[in-house]
């Protein structure tokens, strides 16, 4: 994690080249601050994921097994590792409270469906991981599944400060990295570019 | 000199509604020109500090774009059917905000071209459409377009492109650096003996007119600019109008209804101020500047005894020909890292397509472009085709997005009375006034095109050697960002709402120009257009004004 005095060289380096030193004797506490800001509730990670706010244990046990159904663990870190149970209890419990009940009702639903198909098994998360994928394939049109993956996918890449991403694990993952500022080459296909051949010039290349 | 604050009682030369990509324009050219311009936005003004690296709050919690739970929307694909609430994206998408949805925008910043305006004589009618020509020549609006490269900001290489129209002057900015997901569709396009070019962009590519340069920090499309590199009106525009000393932007202002006197003209606007209290702004003359979706919003919701109609609206044309810009996107992986969440969205563009062509079976012109889809976030929820959508193959598609990237087309959209924005009958506003409506159905000639330009998409991402390509499926639009067409230009007040320099033809003293004024639809990216009309428009309204002929 970047503390702000090695971001603020990055950001030296991947835009000095580029900038003017009058503007950026004027400009740069501004600019700086502004480009730091942007990524400072990205830098900080904050949450608590000690507890739970909205949902039971047994909620969240079932919540995090679907979520790791999604994104599974393996040779890399999944939803599991990366707190999505944690952004899913969260969001519904402040920024989008005001679907909290809805949410509770649909896993509710879930899950007495899923006691129903599955006799005498406690509850989803209790399945074999092969027999909830197989459940899961079994649902997974429904609004409940979709609104999991979303919910996934945003505890998964959301900023951590949403309670899930937990040390950045679901960035790491896509291979995205939180800098304010960067320079080319940006990736290897660039890195290896000539140059624009202007079309009047490649036609006189090629004659 | 500072801004401007005008007193409650006051009468001003100019009430601009909306402070986006026209309105701020309008309110410098004629602030500059010496009238006295107040103008109205709807939302609040931001300042660079206060944008963030959020996706979650600016792409699915509607940071910076309209709020459907205090400004609804109801869409339906045809008249027959009852318009049903819109629950996630806005039908109509913008940004309420100082620098309107030039805020947020990606940035893609080419011309039209000169068939753009006279396609209609060029290929005939279209049966069952409202095709027609601009009143307008490309050479009339090229030197608007010169300055809107200039005046705000737009970075590129003349002459790359073999199909561009003619220009009069140089970028002043050399295009921004190419990113692998351009290097990659050259590479491909080149094998395929298309063309393509640096795509023009309003970003920053140096340090311009006191403003940086783009960091490359990848958060364009649909984030506010921290940079100020980004050459959105808020910027650029907004703060020039303020400085003649004569021009206030007043946000938080939501304009409910143009009044009009017994001699049929525009007397001021109403509000509604940031405490919900109506107020009412004398103006000699209203320049509505409020979006394609909006401005036609407002038309109507101003219908009163003498126009009952709405104003503007003699030719019944006010809110009809909505148009967005057909779409279409493929997605591709290669074996090395592009890194596609680092700068700016498209780097190269491919318009080899940009003319109709009759042997295609059907009308339609556009192009492709290499980009992400935008962030993280967007792509893992959007991109993945049936069955890579959760589990382990899932996960292996996650973890090939430094790999990814997608070729987005981009074209026209046909003008059909049918597609419109109206009032919604009975949904009500956070204000207690009509909800908008759309109703939209795509020609089947765009939905044609859409899938001719993904085709090419796909050929260029082959010949550039991708291990995988895969389609996203062309579907009917449910609304979008490019809100077109619906106050059109034109010399007949029975097909038309504004006169060529966007004096509405029934009311002397009130204009229009923003998306709504485009006859035709033009390839995509419209917001360059929308501004060199703005410019034109700037230029004609204050001639008319020093003339007292308003």
């Amino acid at each position: 994690m970047d503390s702000t005095g090695t971001s603020r060289r990055k950001f030296l380096q991947a835009s000095g080249g580029s900038l003017g030193l009058a503007w950026l004797a004027a400009a740069w506490p501004q600019v700086v601050a502004a480009a730091e800001h942007a990524h400072a509730m990205a830098a900080a990670d904050a949450a608590d994921r000690s507890k739970f706010l909205l949902l039971t244990p047994a909620q969240a046990r079932d919540v995090d097994a679907i979520a790791s159904q999604i994104v599974p663990s393996g040779a890399t870190p999944g939803a599991h590792e990366a707190g999505v149970v944690y952004f899913i209890d969260q969001v519904h419990a402040g920024l989008w409270k005001e679907n909290g009940q809805d949410f509770v009702a649909g896993l509710t639903d879930f899950q007495a469906k899923c006691a129903k198909h599955h006799p005498g098994v406690a509850q989803f998360a209790d399945l074999s991981f092969d027999d909830q994928t197989a459940y899961l394939k079994h649902i997974e049109h429904t609004p409940f599944f979709g609104g999991m993956r979303f919910l996934t996918v945003l505890g998964l890449l959301a900023l951590p400060s949403y309670g899930g991403n937990a040390g950045k694990l679901g960035w790491k993952l896509v291979g995205f990295v939180d800098q304010h500022a960067w320079q080319p080459p940006f990736g290897h296909y660039d890195a290896e570019y000539a140059g624009f051949v202007p079309y009047a010039k490649a036609a006189e290349q090629q004659s | 000199m500072s801004a401007r604050k005008f007193r409650p009682n006051e009468t001003v030369d100019f009430v601009v509604v909306g402070s986006g990509a026209a309105g701020g324009v309008m309110a410098r050219e004629l602030s500059q020109a010496g009238f006295e311009v107040l103008v109205l936005e709807q939302g609040p003004r931001f300042t660079a500090a206060d944008f963030r690296h959020d996706e979650l709050d600016y792409w699915f919690n509607g940071a910076l774009t309209n709020k459907l739970d205090t400004n609804p929307q109801t869409f339906r694909k045809t008249s027959a059917e009852k318009a049903e609430r819109v629950t996630e994206f806005p039908a109509a998408w913008y940004a309420p905000n100082v620098g309107g949805s030039s805020v947020h925008f990606t940035a893609n910043f080419w011309r039209f071209h000169e068939v753009d305006f006279d396609e209609r004589s060029r290929l005939g009618a279209i049966p069952g459409t409202t095709f027609a020509d601009w009143p307008i020549t490309y050479d009339e609006l090229e030197p608007y377009y010169t300055k809107v490269e200039w005046e705000v900001g737009v970075s590129g290489l003349a002459g790359a492109s073999p199909f561009d129209p003619w220009r009069s002057k140089p970028y002043p900015m050399p295009p921004l650096p190419v990113k692998s997901s351009g290097v990659l569709l050259e590479r491909g396009a080149r094998k395929m003996g298309w063309h393509p070019y640096p795509a023009p962009m309003a970003i920053a590519s140096v340090p311009y007119r006191d403003r940086a340069a783009c960091a490359h920090c990848g958060f364009c499309i649909g984030f506010g600019c921290e940079m100020q590199a980004k050459s959105s009106t808020l910027y650029t525009m907004i703060p020039e109008a303020e400085a003649t000393g004569r021009c206030e932007v007043r946000p938080l202002s939501y304009v409910s209804r143009i009044e009009t006197n017994a001699a049929g003209r525009a007397t001021g606007v109403a509000y509604f101020d940031k405490d919900k209290r109506e107020r009412f702004q004398k103006a000699r003359a209203v320049v509505v500047c409020a979006n394609g979706a909006e401005t036609a919003r407002l038309l109507l919701m101003s219908a009163n005894a003498q126009f009952p109609d709405g104003l503007a609206n003699s030719s019944g044309y006010v809110g009809k020909n909505l148009m967005f810009n057909t779409y279409a996107q493929i997605n591709a992986l290669f074996e090395h890292e592009l890194n596609e969440f680092k700068s700016a969205q498209v780097t190269r563009v491919v318009h080899d397509w940009y003319d109709s062509d009759p042997q295609r079976g059907f009308y339609g012109g556009g192009g492709i472009d290499s980009r992400i889809g935008p962030m993280p976030i967007a792509w893992s929820m959007f991109a993945p085709p049936p069955g890579r959508t959760w589990g382990a193959g899932f996960k292996s598609l996650l973890e090939a997005l430094p790999r990814a990237m997608i070729v987005a087309g981009h074209g026209t959209s046909l003008p059909l009375a049918t597609n419109r924005i109206d009032l919604d009958p009975e949904l009500k506003d956070a204000w207690g006034l009509p909800a908008l409506r759309m109703t939209y159905k795509d020609h089947p000639d765009d939905l044609a095109m859409a899938r001719y330009l993904q085709d090419r998409g796909v050929e260029s991402m082959q010949a550039a050697g991708a291990l995988e390509v895969w389609k996203d499926p062309v579907a009917e639009s449910t609304g979008g960002p490019h809100l077109l067409g619906t106050a059109r230009m034109g010399n007949d007040p029975s097909t038309s709402v504004v006169d060529k320099h966007h004096r509405s033809h029934d009311i002397r003293n009130l204009f229009v120009c923003d998306g709504s004024s485009f006859v035709t639809s033009g390839r995509g990216q419209p917001t360059m257009t929308i501004q060199a009309l703005a410019f034109r428009a700037g230029d004609h309204i204050a001639r008319f004004a020093k003339r007292g002929e308003i």
